[in-house]
């Protein structure tokens, strides 16, 4: 009698286990993110991206670290002040930068270690599913003009001013 | 002799074990304003690396920038106040802010605080600052686009003006020249 | 003691008359102001947009400057008119006469002189409507060209202010004048 008990509760036990364990993962997560990358060479040395967004998980977790690979970086992602608001940012020069469109997948603890792991063992690791992904697109820099307008439009105006001028001279003898 | 070498090696062991058993992080924050120019209602990039040095990892590393008066600066992207739960020994990482200056003249760039414990049982709470960019000038929006904007468009408008008052007494002119114009002479 | 009446000038010397004269018709006079008027406000635009000087602020100076202006390309233009009707006239006079004569030719009632006379006034004011389009054409295209050159070449580096918009406007008035003055000059 005892014995049946036990094995029920543990039965129970096995059953419940997987809704217990999964408290520790983001259930159902939806992201409102707003990205941000260089557009002008004036006003930064680097080109940045920033990803700036607010997790919000169907089971209700809070507070989760989140790690993100992007651009080739596995890079943790910094919590703000906010509750359940993230920020990653990317640093790097131009060149290694190149306009295109990024696809910054995160990671729990979890997910992230087994992602470590993958790489190690060079294995893919598209095996390794994100929890979500955000995506940068960066359309380039503005480097500056190359020619400037007003020595086009001074040019023009001499030629002009030139025409009148040989046409000018013609009418007087 | 062995008795010397036998206290030297003992004493070395110690050392490092005295290290090993108690490994502490140690950051090196730099703060950093990556433009070229300031320009008043043009984005202003700042940038902060966080380098642990130390052997040991640092805990709840919170950052927090308060330099920049919120009358005088537009925050466009990220956050001056952030937390890292943990940055491991030798590791680093990067955060960057955008923001947007709403006066010009010339602005002093002072250092963030930060704050992290050193060790792994967050006994010991750290206090630190970022490196200060110094002073900078942010330049006034119309003296920028004076120099530095192509005005394409306002010089095409400029041309569509003055077409008229070009054109109109050049083809008058010209229609007039041409219905008069004699044929050059032929010299037999 | 004899009394001189004081005969009517013939059409023939009243076209002379109007020929050396550079006195220029009411609606010439009209023509030419509306156009330096004209060219005068163009550049109001250039320095508002590119120079970036306030519309507002410096809308007094724009005002007087532009009046200024406009005196003084008028001024150019009834110079340089001046000056080339004479050689317009030079240039068309076979032309006008072909045309004139080919068109008078039927009429056989119009006496010699009639038909002469009625060439000289038809070349008279040919050579006026041309010389008075070309003037404007001309004086135009250099006004730009100062413009142009002097404010953002020449005088780059000085504040939009009051001062290089005066300076140059004045210059380029000047210059568009002492072109017509070399030109007299020469004759």
């Amino acid at each position: 009698m005892a014995a049946t008990t036990h094995k029920m509760f543990l039965v129970a036990c096995l059953v419940f286990l997987p809704i217990f364990a999964s408290a520790d993962t983001c259930l159902g997560p939806s992201v409102s993110a707003e990205t941000y990358t260089t557009s002008e060479v004036t006003v930064s040395t680097e080109t940045v991206f920033i990803a700036q967004f607010t997790l919000t998980c169907k089971n209700g977790l809070q507070n989760v670290n989140l790690y993100a690979e992007v651009a080739g970086r596995m890079i943790p992602a910094v919590k703000t002040s906010k509750p359940n608001e993230y920020q990653i940012s990317i640093t790097d020069e131009y060149k290694a930068l190149r306009s295109g469109t990024y696809e910054a997948k995160f990671y729990d603890e979890e997910s992230f270690s087994a992602l470590k792991k993958a790489k190690r063992n060079n294995e893919d690791s598209n095996s390794v599913t994100p929890l979500f992904s955000i995506n940068i697109s960066h359309s380039g820099l503005w480097q500056g003009s190359y020619i400037q307008s007003e020595f086009v439009a001074a040019c023009v105006a001499i030629l002009v001013w030139w025409l009148a001028f040989s046409a000018k001279s013609k009418l007087s003898p | 002799m062995r008795l010397i070498v036998a206290a030297v090696i003992l004493t070395l062991a110690s050392l490092s074990a005295g290290q090993q058993e108690d490994p502490e992080a140690r950051l090196l924050i730099s703060k950093n304003v990556l433009n070229n120019f300031l320009v008043e209602g043009k984005d202003l990039t700042v940038e902060y690396k966080i380098f642990n040095v130390g052997g040991g990892p640092a805990l709840d590393v919170h950052l927090k920038d308060s330099s920049f008066p919120a009358a005088d600066f537009d925050v466009v992207r990220g956050n001056l106040d952030v937390t890292w739960e943990r940055i491991g020994p030798g590791a680093n990482v990067t955060h960057a802010v955008i923001l947007q200056p709403t006066k010009y003249g010339y602005f002093n760039f002072t250092s963030a605080e930060v704050s992290y414990h050193s060790k792994e049982d967050k006994k010991e709470q750290r206090f630190g600052y970022t490196s200060a960019p110094g002073e900078g000038g942010i330049v006034n929006r119309k003296e920028f686009d004076r120099r530095f904007s192509p005005h394409v468009l306002d010089w095409l408008v400029f041309a569509v003006m003055t077409l008229p008052s070009l054109g109109i007494p050049c083809l008058l002119w010209y229609s007039s020249s041409r219905r008069f114009a004699v044929p050059p002479k032929k010299h037999n | 003691m004899a009394v001189t009446k004081k005969t009517k000038l013939s059409r023939e010397e009243e076209l002379l008359l109007q020929d050396f004269s550079r006195n220029v018709s009411t609606k010439s006079s009209a023509l030419f102001y509306g156009n330096a008027l004209i060219v005068s406000a163009i550049p109001i635009w250039l320095f508002w947009r590119i120079h970036q000087m306030d519309l507002w602020q410096s809308a007094f100076l724009f005002v007087i400057f532009s009046l200024v202006s406009t005196y003084l390309v008028a001024y150019a233009y009834k110079n340089v008119k001046f000056v080339l009707k004479h050689y317009i006239a030079q240039k068309r006079e076979e032309g006008i006469t072909k045309e004139m004569m080919s068109k008078l030719s039927e009429d056989k009632e119009m006496t010699k002189k009639e038909k002469d006379e009625r060439v000289l006034w038809k070349k008279n004011e040919v050579a006026d409507y041309e010389a008075t389009t070309f003037s404007i054409f001309y004086n135009n295209a250099l006004y730009l060209v100062l413009l142009i050159v002097f404010s953002f070449y020449i005088l780059k580096n000085m504040n939009p202010s009051v001062y290089p918009f005066t300076v140059y406007q004045l210059l380029n008035s000047i210059i568009t004048n002492s072109q017509s003055w070399t030109i007299s000059a020469q004759k």
